[in-house]
């Protein structure tokens, strides 16, 4: 009997994996660990500030999205890190960098899931920003999401899943 | 070493700094870099300017790194020249296709500069 994604349901949706993904891309990007914030709300999607998110959509074998969330100065120091330079305001260079971040975890994720690896595609990623937006997917089949610190900045990851084979 | 000329593809212009930065740390400081923001704008650089060494990304729009390695081979541009695919893409297919479009190497972002030194240099031992 051929084993679907559906079949390892609590493997795909394993918030550990997130976890691992998050902790594991920002040591190897910048030599420093994150770690998890408990204070985060999966049902919260709405905006109370300025905020950049970037999302990287997932197609084949499972389809959603990866999206990263932070606000405007957790995306500027980030960006500093990563582009070795300051930024004063979230122009496109932070906006490429939060995208490429997004990007790296999402390929990250995938590729601790078993059999989603070579089977499921990542979009291009696209950012967001403003201060006044939801971000609404309809009867999601799940939504992982977690909070994180690194330095003195907090960002949000979420895994959601809208179609698994 | 002698300087070292690098074509650096990526969409992402933070990406192609930092794929520049980890060159540069794995030991190549003297390193002259060409920059292009997609597969189609590589093949234009190519046309004009002589390369040691290629790196691309694979998922770009307009033109992804695969087909840009693959119009290397048919236009016959850089014909000697090792290319190295930086992707977030990491599974043995990807590293498959990869390899049968043309590619020497392949690096899984992200990356360390140790990383780049272990799978770059090597290529470049001839140059």
């Amino acid at each position: 009997m051929t084993q679907t994604l559906r079949d390892s349901m609590h493997l795909v949706s394993d918030p550990d994996h997130l976890d691992e993904s998050v902790r594991e891309v920002f040591e190897t990007l910048f030599g420093a660990q994150c770690r998890g914030d408990a204070d985060v709300d999966a049902n919260d999607t709405h905006e109370p500030e300025m905020s950049v998110t970037a999302v990287v959509g997932f197609g084949g074998i499972l389809s959603g999205a990866c999206v990263f969330r932070c606000d405007a100065l957790a995306a500027r120091q980030i960006a500093a890190r990563m582009a070795g330079m300051d930024f004063d305001t979230v122009d496109d260079i932070v906006k490429d960098a939060i995208g490429e971040i997004c990007n790296m975890l999402a390929g990250t994720w995938k590729g601790k899931v078993p059999g989603l690896a070579a089977n499921c595609g990542l979009s291009v990623p696209a950012v967001i920003t403003g201060s006044d937006y939801d971000l609404h997917v309809q009867a999601p089949e799940f939504r992982i999401c977690q909070a994180f610190r690194f330095e003195n900045t907090r960002f949000e990851m979420t895994i959601v899943c809208d179609g698994l084979q | 070493m002698s300087d070292v000329r690098a074509l650096i593809v990526d969409d992402s212009s933070v990406m192609r700094k930092i794929v520049e930065r980890s060159l540069r740390q794995a030991g190549l400081e003297s390193l002259v870099v060409f920059e292009a923001g997609s597969g189609i704008e590589g093949l234009e650089i190519l046309k004009s300017k002589e390369v040691d060494l290629i790196l691309s990304d694979i998922n770009m729009p307009s033109m992804d790194g695969l087909e840009f390695v693959r119009q290397l081979r048919l236009q016959q541009l850089a014909a000697e020249v090792p290319v190295v695919m930086i992707t977030t893409e990491s599974s043995e297919e990807h590293v498959k296709q990869a390899i049968q479009a043309g590619a020497k190497g392949y690096i899984r972002k992200p990356f360390t500069a140790d990383q780049v030194k272990q799978r770059v240099l090597p290529l470049l031992s001839t140059v």
